[in-house]
């Protein structure tokens, strides 16, 4: 199959190497991507979603419309801006006023949009599309031995009814599933569904209250857990669980936060035997011991 | 609280769906909200009684929507259909509307190259890793100017037109 990648800002911009992991390991299970050539912004929901709808449907529509003029959905990583682009989609597809409004904005830059396009996330396309087994199958090295913990993106999760994938979203499967499907054994823990807090204005706004929100989780998952990485699916959650733990350990004085955190995608990688340097080099948290056991 | 003065139908102006009325106060928005914990916090339930009960000056003075992380807990979890996340942006976007400074930063930086951030330009990195070149809206001119013309007929970016001007 062939999909339409969007890439939103941070992931070609911060973590690169998260896009080479799935440009790298899609098209090896069969997905082939093409780009979203002059793509802007999702809009991220702190910006045009937060003024008003017009400008809001518009830049959805914008993006929406270069991938239906391709006549292919849209996979994205980063879970914003799945949601974003889902919700704004949702908005167009059920409300004639706003797709015939946008419309007319978009008929000022040569384009028009039917909503034919489906937004996907990619964790979606691969538990459904490629399927757990086809990625035993597929790949040369395993996880085996080694145990993780998932971190679900919410913006994958919530509302269930718009952007939602997983059979139940109170209990979410997929991530696991794949995660296994590498030969990890995926651990779980109490706050296994708590948001990491990392998105919005909440970490930026109150730093201090935000940091000890996320502390709660990783401290679960160091009592609970053998976890020896976090794999999650969104870029917002990967940054933010990495470059946080640094920060915790020189507020507190300790070591003690230490957990690598890998982009799914930079796991199957790795596990099809794609160059670390590559797939998997940006971190705060040193992945090493991790991808030496692979 | 006062009132005296408040605007029976300020719901209209902010949020208007007959659903924000059925709100029962339950506070299930609030468990499981990452913003909940903030300081001062965000609490959603509040937020609904005050949008209901028009106190319109307190609300514009509200900080709280914009630490919202968007997860959409409220959303799911709300058992009377609220959609408590859609009234969080409802207020932002009421606040935009009547306070320029509550206009986010973030959209010049859209308007101006397409993204929050600078996309496309750490070539040197992308070229190590492997990466093609990306085709960036920033590398379209031609391309950016359209988008900034459809920006420019809708109301945040035509009623601010002064933050967007290149000088
Ligand atoms: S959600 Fe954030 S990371 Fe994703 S494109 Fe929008 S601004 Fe960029
Ligand atoms: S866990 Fe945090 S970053 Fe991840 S999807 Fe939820 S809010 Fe976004
Ligand atoms: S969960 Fe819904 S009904 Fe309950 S307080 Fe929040 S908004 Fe009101
Ligand atoms: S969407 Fe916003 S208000 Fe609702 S639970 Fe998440 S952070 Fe809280």
């Amino acid at each position: 199959m062939e999909l339409c990648l969007f890439l939103g800002c941070n992931t070609p911009a911060i973590r690169p190497d998260v896009e080479r992991a799935i440009r790298a390991s899609m098209p090896e299970l069969g997905v082939d991507l093409s780009d979203a050539e002059g793509y802007v912004c999702c809009p991220a929901f702190g910006a045009f979603p937060s003024t008003d709808d017009d400008s809001y449907l518009a830049s959805s529509g914008w993006n929406l419309s270069i991938a239906e003029a391709k006549g292919l959905d849209i996979m994205v990583q980063c879970g914003s801006c799945y949601s974003s682009l889902r919700m704004g989609r949702d908005h167009l597809a059920h409300d004639e006023t706003k797709l015939a409004r946008v419309n007319e904005l978009l008929e000022l830059t040569g384009r028009k949009l039917e909503c034919k396009t489906k937004v996907r996330h990619v964790s979606e396309i691969l538990y459904n599309e490629v399927g757990a087994q086809k990625i035993s199958q597929t790949i040369k090295k395993s996880l085996e031995g080694l145990h993780g913990v998932v971190q679900y993106p919410c913006h994958t999760l919530f509302p269930s009814e718009i952007v939602g994938f997983e059979e139940s979203p109170r209990q979410p499967k997929a991530l696991r599933i794949l995660t296994e499907a590498l030969g990890a054994t995926v651990d779980t823990y109490s706050r296994e569904l708590q948001c990491c807090g990392g998105a919005g204005g909440f970490s930026k706004s109150t730093p201090v209250e935000a940091t000890a929100f996320v502390k709660s989780k990783l401290d679960a998952i160091i009592e609970e857990t053998q976890a020896d990485f976090i794999v999650v699916s969104c870029i917002t959650c990967l940054m933010y669980l990495d470059n946080i733990q640094k920060k915790l350990n020189e507020a507190e004085g300790t070591d003690k936060y230490h957990i690598p955190v890998f982009d799914y995608n930079q796991l199957l990688a790795l596990c099809m035997g794609f160059d670390p340097k590559q797939v998997a080099s940006i971190c705060t948290v040193p992945r090493n011991s991790v991808i030496d056991r692979i | 609280m006062d009132f005296s003065e408040s605007d029976k139908d300020l719901w209209k102006a902010i949020y208007n769906t007959k659903d924000l009325l059925h709100c029962f106060n339950c506070s299930t928005c609030l468990s499981g909200c990452p913003a909940s914990h903030g300081n001062p916090p965000l609490l959603v339930r509040n937020l609904a009684r005050m949008v209901v009960y028009g106190l319109e000056d307190d609300l514009l003075d509200d900080d709280t929507a914009w630490a919202c992380v968007s997860c959409s807990r409220c959303e799911e979890m709300c058992p009377m259909d609220v959609k408590p996340f859609e009234m969080i942006l409802s207020i932002r976007k009421w606040q935009s509307a009547n306070d320029e400074t509550r206009v986010p930063p973030s959209i010049v930086e859209i308007y101006k190259r397409g993204y929050t951030q600078s996309v496309g330009t750490n070539t040197e990195l992308r070229e190590s890793l492997g990466l093609p070149e990306l085709q960036t809206i920033t590398k379209m001119p031609e391309m950016l100017k359209l988008y900034q013309e459809m920006l420019m007929k809708t109301p945040v970016v035509s009623e601010n037109d002064y933050m967007f001007s290149e000088e």
